[in-house]
């Protein structure tokens, strides 16, 4: 058909053709992301190489490995290169015909555009040239048809036919010149045509070599791949062989090793079993032997035992019964206890909520005694003071009793006195002299002495040498009061009229000031009381500790500073009763005694010559006070702590010369005169007797006669009453019957 | 049983008249396919031919084949065999192909002859491998690929261009084209003709008359000179997608006169009708037809808002300016993807009009404006309408006496746009400094695959340098291709296009 058809026809096939080819490559390399992916791998891997192979490690097989999978790549990809370059440079040939071709049509398109304007202006130029000349010629025709010459006319004519001529040549002219043009036209075109259908047989030769080209370089593309491929398989399938055939040598090796070790072993295991028999044959038959011998023991030894076991099996059916028994009776004693354990249980839980109820009990029981305890201590206490009130009143009522007792006594022992002093001087005529026992003297219980508080004693004591002072000394200060430990009385005076003076800070101001109108006496009272008070002086104990606590040390000063010319008798005893200071209090008492005694004495001497030698009280010097009072204070603590018990016996009466004294009194008259007295007795005694039976004869006498007067008046009143007279036998005519 | 029974009936009576026909079919037969029927079923019919008396024949035969050494079973000619042959011979009367199992179906369509009237195999016949040979038999080159793959397609295709063009108005009968509708219009998708003929009259008159005369004369009967009215053929063909059309006679030879050349108003109207009506064409090509502005106008006022038409094809014509304008409507009121107006008279405001109508477009892909004279004002305007377009994918600018201010312009668009895949601007005045503007606008570019640059005076190291770029982004564009998908159609695709453009 015709050749751009045909062309049409044969480009698919080749578009086709091509495609295919280029296809065939990418397709062949199955993915073409692997592929990417093993390129990268590949590279990465090649790197990798390279940095081993600097480190001295050389890898060749998996390198030539890598080099022979590039190079099928590398075909690949310059046979796709080449062939694009190929298709593009082809086309491009190819399509230049048409490129110049269209050049060449528009450059004829100018040129004919610029001609054909031309002949346009041409045209139109020829056309106004030719209207000119027409019209001129019209013109003058009309000019024309004026003239009447002929020849005018005739010349006009001409003239005109001369310039028509003239135009239809310019037309002729211009016509042939269009066909001259037309037929150069005709020309080109044949010319055009030809150079056409020059270029189409050039295209087409293109096109053709074209197609020859490529499908030649397609091929041979194709070929180089499939070369490379090849050559790339052969070098695999030799390294392949190479390998299998290293790896089947190898293989070949270690099979003979392995055969030829195991020959060695064969043999050897051969030897090893013959040894192994012959030992096991021989061990066999020793074995054998000492198994026989075993068997005949065991069977020996079975008989033993079926013997022993007839016998267990004999005890065990025993044991069987005896177990059973036990069984059935360990289900009854189970039972009993079950029931046991039952009640116990029953009681347990009575016991419980006993005890609970018991627990709740001794609770209020508690809570009640509790209740009846305070009670009883409040009840006690009261008790208490009831008792320490009924004692006082015991006390009282004691002292009363025993005063009244005492009295009576007393009066009884006057009265017996008096009957004895009767007696003596009426009834015997002696001369009658009264008794004289200590006891008689005695007023109040015995050795009731009262403790007299401190102040008492002072105030005693003051009002003592007041009255001294005032009978000047008269009777010797002889026991004034009934204390065992006497002390010179002006010594404690003065020793406390020192401290009274020295230690006015013990004493309120308030005090002071109240007794500032006092007397002098009474202001040394009320003073050492408040003294006494505050240094804790309570009782006359303490008091005359305090007044010997002076005395000692103003003698252990005068002993160390002072060598008095005083006896050394009396340093003597005071170093001794220094050395004993601590001595029981009956000693101290004694001491004191003496030494008061002494001192007295030595008073009394010192009296007399008052001017020579200061008294030793004074000596005292008042700023010595203070220590001795400090520590007097410090001691008298000590014994006042301990003291606070033995208290309560203190309220103990010693009653043991309470007998001895009523024991006394009833002996007051002696058991000689008691039997003077019997004897006396008797004889009155008769003498009464005497006397009472003529008293009762006499009482007889009057008595009877007293009787007989009253039986007279009786008998006169009932014989005067009225009832005598009613009655028809009147009693007194019976009465006056009988007696008469 | 009882069909072969009935057909061996049936062949008696007419027994020679059949055999004659059968003869003389068998021997085309033979000729045409070769070596295809097998010999024992020839030698039977043969024998019978040879011998009217039955008879004879049958003791003939008996005693043949009791003495015949080498008669085998084998030799005896199946029933099947027969019936098919049978069936064969007299497919033109009693056409049976339906209701046999398919490998005797096979077998017969192996043995049919091409010759067959198309009234009977058209619509009764599906196999391929028939029409191959039906095909093979008319024409010598055959492509399948332009007719779908399809051989009956292209058997009937090509019969039907045939007819068209040898169509000859008033002289042929159009029932000849009418009777074939029914059997083809199921077939038929793509009509291709590339000649009409005139009325035959006029060439007769005026064949004895001179050449010279014949281009003045001609002028004087136009009206009479009307193609073939296609109306009625396309309104039958159900499946029509493709028109391609050159008003235009072949070989002419010494007989060239201009009005054999003439696209009348009338196969104006005519074609603009039929196309118009024809809903399921997607493609129309109207080339080398002396289209003019107002013709171009009829036909794309009736393309306007068709519905599937995807390409349209007016080259080589003469449509100038309004015509273009007409185009770039229709740009804008259909799906048009490919419009082709190269060859044509199209001048800047045209082209101002189509780059109007391209700014805001989205279905067109490809516009050629090939040797055609835009010149830098509507070169200019495109360039513009590029900065806005994003669809647009092959731009085919070349011979438009182009230069240097509209490559600044398309220097920016290169750098601006990333759709346009090929931009040829071959045969135009770039100039130098043309030249290395786009060559910048390229260095910022990384879809673009082809440039055509050739004769526009642009100078060789730039258009060296754009071939490197583009050569870059062909490469970028195959690892594109190549990843997301295993298809490497870029580079290979190339090629054809360029021969094709």
């Amino acid at each position: 058909m015709n050749p751009p058809g045909s062309l049409a026809g044969l480009d698919p096939n080749l578009d086709e053709h091509l495609s295919t080819q280029i296809l065939a490559p990418s397709v062949h390399s199955d993915n073409p992301q692997e592929r990417i992916q093993a390129r990268r791998l590949r590279i990465a891997a090649r790197l990798e190489a390279r940095r081993r192979e600097a480190l001295g490690e050389y890898l060749d097989g998996k390198k030539e490995s890598e080099e022979d999978q590039s190079k099928s790549y590398k075909q690949k990809e310059e046979s796709r290169l080449k062939l694009a370059k190929l298709l593009l440079c082809g086309t491009e040939l190819v399509t230049n015909i048409q490129v110049a071709i269209d050049i060449r049509e528009i450059h004829r398109r100018v040129e004919e555009e610029e001609i054909k304007r031309q002949r346009i202006e041409k045209l139109e130029n020829e056309v106004k040239t030719s209207q000119d000349k027409f019209d001129e010629i019209t013109s003058k025709w009309e000019e024309g048809k004026q003239k009447r010459i002929p020849q005018e006319l005739w010349e006009m004519l001409n003239t005109q036919q001369l310039h028509c001529a003239g135009l239809l040549e310019d037309k002729n002219k211009l016509i042939s010149e269009l066909q001259q043009e037309l037929k150069t036209k005709d020309d080109q075109y044949v010319k055009d045509l030809k150079k056409q259908s020059d270029d189409i047989c050039l295209l087409l030769e293109r096109m053709e070599e074209q197609v020859k080209n490529v499908m030649k370089t397609f091929r041979e593309e194709l070929y180089n791949i499939e070369k490379a491929f090849e050559v790339e398989r052969q070098e695999l399938l030799a390294s392949n062989k190479k390998k299998w055939e290293r790896a089947l040598q190898a293989h070949n090796a270690k099979e003979l090793e392995y055969l030829t070790n195991r020959m060695k072993k064969v043999e050897d295991y051969e030897k090893q079993l013959n040894r192994q028999r012959i030992w096991d044959c021989e061990e066999y038959n020793t074995i054998k032997i000492k198994l026989e011998q075993d068997v005949q023991i065991l069977e020996q030894q079975l008989q033993q035992r079926k013997a022993i076991y007839q016998l267990n099996q004999e005890k065990l059916e025993y044991n069987l019964q005896v177990l059973k028994k036990r069984d059935e009776e360990s289900t009854v004693i189970k039972s009993q206890q079950k029931r046991k354990i039952n009640r116990l249980h029953d009681i347990l839980n009575n016991l419980r909520s006993k005890y609970a109820k018991q627990i709740k009990q001794f609770q209020e029981e508690n809570q009640s005694l509790t209740l009846d305890y305070k009670r009883l201590v409040l009840q006690f206490k009261e008790l208490q003071k009831a008792m320490r009130h009924f004692a006082l009143i015991d006390d009282e009522k004691f002292r009363e009793i025993w005063l009244m007792n005492e009295e009576e006594a007393k009066d009884l022992i006057a009265r017996a006195f008096d009957v004895d002093r009767i007696i003596h001087t009426h009834h015997l005529g002696l001369p009658w002299t009264a008794p004289d026992f200590w006891f008689l003297k005695n007023v109040g219980p015995i050795s009731q002495q009262p403790q007299k508080s401190a102040t008492q004693i002072v105030e005693e004591m003051l009002m003592h040498t007041e009255e001294e002072e005032a009978e000047e000394a008269a009777s010797e200060p002889e026991s004034y009061l009934d204390l065992p430990k006497q002390i010179s009385e002006k010594t404690t005076k003065k020793i406390l009229m020192l401290l009274c003076d020295e230690s006015g800070f013990l004493i309120e101001s308030k005090l002071l000031s109240l007794l500032l109108p006092l007397e002098q006496n009474e202001c040394y009272l009320l003073r050492l009381d408040a003294i006494f008070s505050a240094l804790g002086i309570e009782s006359e104990d303490d008091l005359y500790k305090l007044v010997n606590f002076f005395l000692k040390y103003r003698a252990h000063r005068l002993s160390s500073s002072l060598q008095i010319k005083s006896c050394s008798q009396a340093s003597m005893e005071k170093a001794s009763m220094e050395e004993t200071s601590m001595g029981s209090e009956l000693e101290l008492a004694e001491q004191t005694e003496m030494e008061g005694a002494k001192e007295e004495s030595l008073v009394e001497g010192e009296k007399e010559e008052e001017e020579e030698t200061p008294p030793s009280p004074w000596d005292i010097h008042p700023n010595d006070v203070l220590k001795i009072l400090e520590a007097f204070v410090m001691g008298l603590k000590k014994p006042r702590d301990s003291r606070a018990p033995p208290r309560v016996q203190k309220n103990m009466r010693n009653n043991s010369k309470d007998s001895e004294y009523w024991q006394a009194l009833t002996t007051v008259i002696p058991s000689s005169k008691q039997n003077l007295w019997d004897a006396l007795y008797t004889a009155l005694e008769k003498y009464h007797i005497v006397l009472t039976q003529r008293a009762k004869l006499l009482l007889e006498n009057s008595s009877l006669e007293q009787r007989n007067t009253e039986l007279q008046a009786l008998l006169q009143q009932y014989l005067n009453s009225k009832i005598n007279s009613e009655l028809q036998v009147p009693p007194t005519q019976v009465l006056r019957v009988p007696t008469k | 049983m009882q069909e072969t029974v009935t057909t061996s009936a049936l062949l008696d009576p007419s027994h020679s008249s059949v055999s004659t026909q059968d003869k003389s079919s068998t021997g085309g037969h033979t000729s045409s396919t070769g070596p295809q029927p097998s010999k024992p079923s020839i030698t039977p019919v043969s024998a019978k031919s040879r011998n009217p008396h039955p008879g004879a024949n049958f003791h003939r035969m008996r005693r043949i084949i009791a003495e015949d050494p080498e008669w085998s079973l084998a030799i005896v000619p199946l029933l099947t065999e027969l019936c098919i042959q049978h069936i064969i011979r007299n497919f033109q009367n009693n056409p049976i192909l339906k209701q046999m199992l398919p490998e005797h179906q096979q077998k017969v369509l192996n043995h049919l002859s091409p010759d067959l009237p198309l009234a009977v195999t058209a619509n009764l016949i599906d196999n391929e491998n028939y029409w191959l040979r039906c095909c093979m038999q008319r024409w010598p080159v055959c492509h399948v690929a332009h007719h779908g793959g399809s051989w009956k397609r292209m058997f009937f295709e090509r019969h039907l261009e045939n007819l068209l063009k040898h169509f000859i108005p008033g002289t042929t009968d159009p029932a000849v084209i009418l009777d074939l509708l029914p059997l083809c219009r199921n077939y038929v998708r793509r009509v291709h003709v590339d000649q009409f003929l005139p009325p035959v009259q006029i060439p007769a008159q005026l064949r004895p008359g001179d050449q010279s005369d014949s281009g003045s004369e001609g002028e004087m009967e136009e009206p009479t000179v009307d193609h073939y009215q296609l109306g009625d053929l396309v309104a039958g063909l159900s499946h029509l997608e493709e028109l391609d059309l050159v008003y235009d006679v072949k070989d002419c030879g010494m007989n060239f006169e201009w009005n054999l050349f003439l696209f009348t108003y009338r196969d104006c109207h005519s074609l603009a009708a039929a196309i118009k009506a024809c809903h399921t064409l997607k493609i129309f090509k109207l080339t080398r037809s002396k289209v003019d502005d107002d013709k171009a106008r009829i036909i794309i006022r009736s393309l306007l808002d068709h519905p599937v038409l995807e390409e349209l094809d007016l080259s080589h014509n003469l449509i100038g300016d309004r015509g273009a304008r007409g185009a770039a409507k229709l740009l804008n009121h259909s799906r048009l993807r490919v419009l082709n107006l190269a060859n044509n008279q199209v001048r800047a405001p045209g082209a101002q009009s189509l780059a109007h109508a391209l700014a805001h477009n989205t279905n067109l892909i490809s516009l050629n404006l090939r040797l055609n004279c835009i010149e830098d004002e509507g070169g200019q305007a495109l360039a513009h309408a590029l900065q806005t377009n994003k669809c647009l994918t092959t731009l085919h600018l070349g011979g438009n006496e182009l230069s240097e201010p509209t490559a600044t312009l398309l220097s920016q668009v290169l750098a601006i746009n990333t759709t346009l895949t090929s931009i040829n601007l071959s045969c135009n005045h770039i100039g130098l400094d043309g030249g290395k503007q786009l060559l910048e606008g390229m260095s910022d570019n990384k879809t673009l695959l082809e440039f055509d640059l050739r004769l526009s005076d642009v100078a060789q190291e730039s258009e060296y340098l754009i071939g490197q770029a583009l050569y870059a982004n062909r490469e970028a564009a195959r690892q594109r291709a190549l990843n997301p998908s295993h298809f490497m159609s870029t580079i290979t695709a190339n090629g054809p296009e360029n021969s094709v453009g």
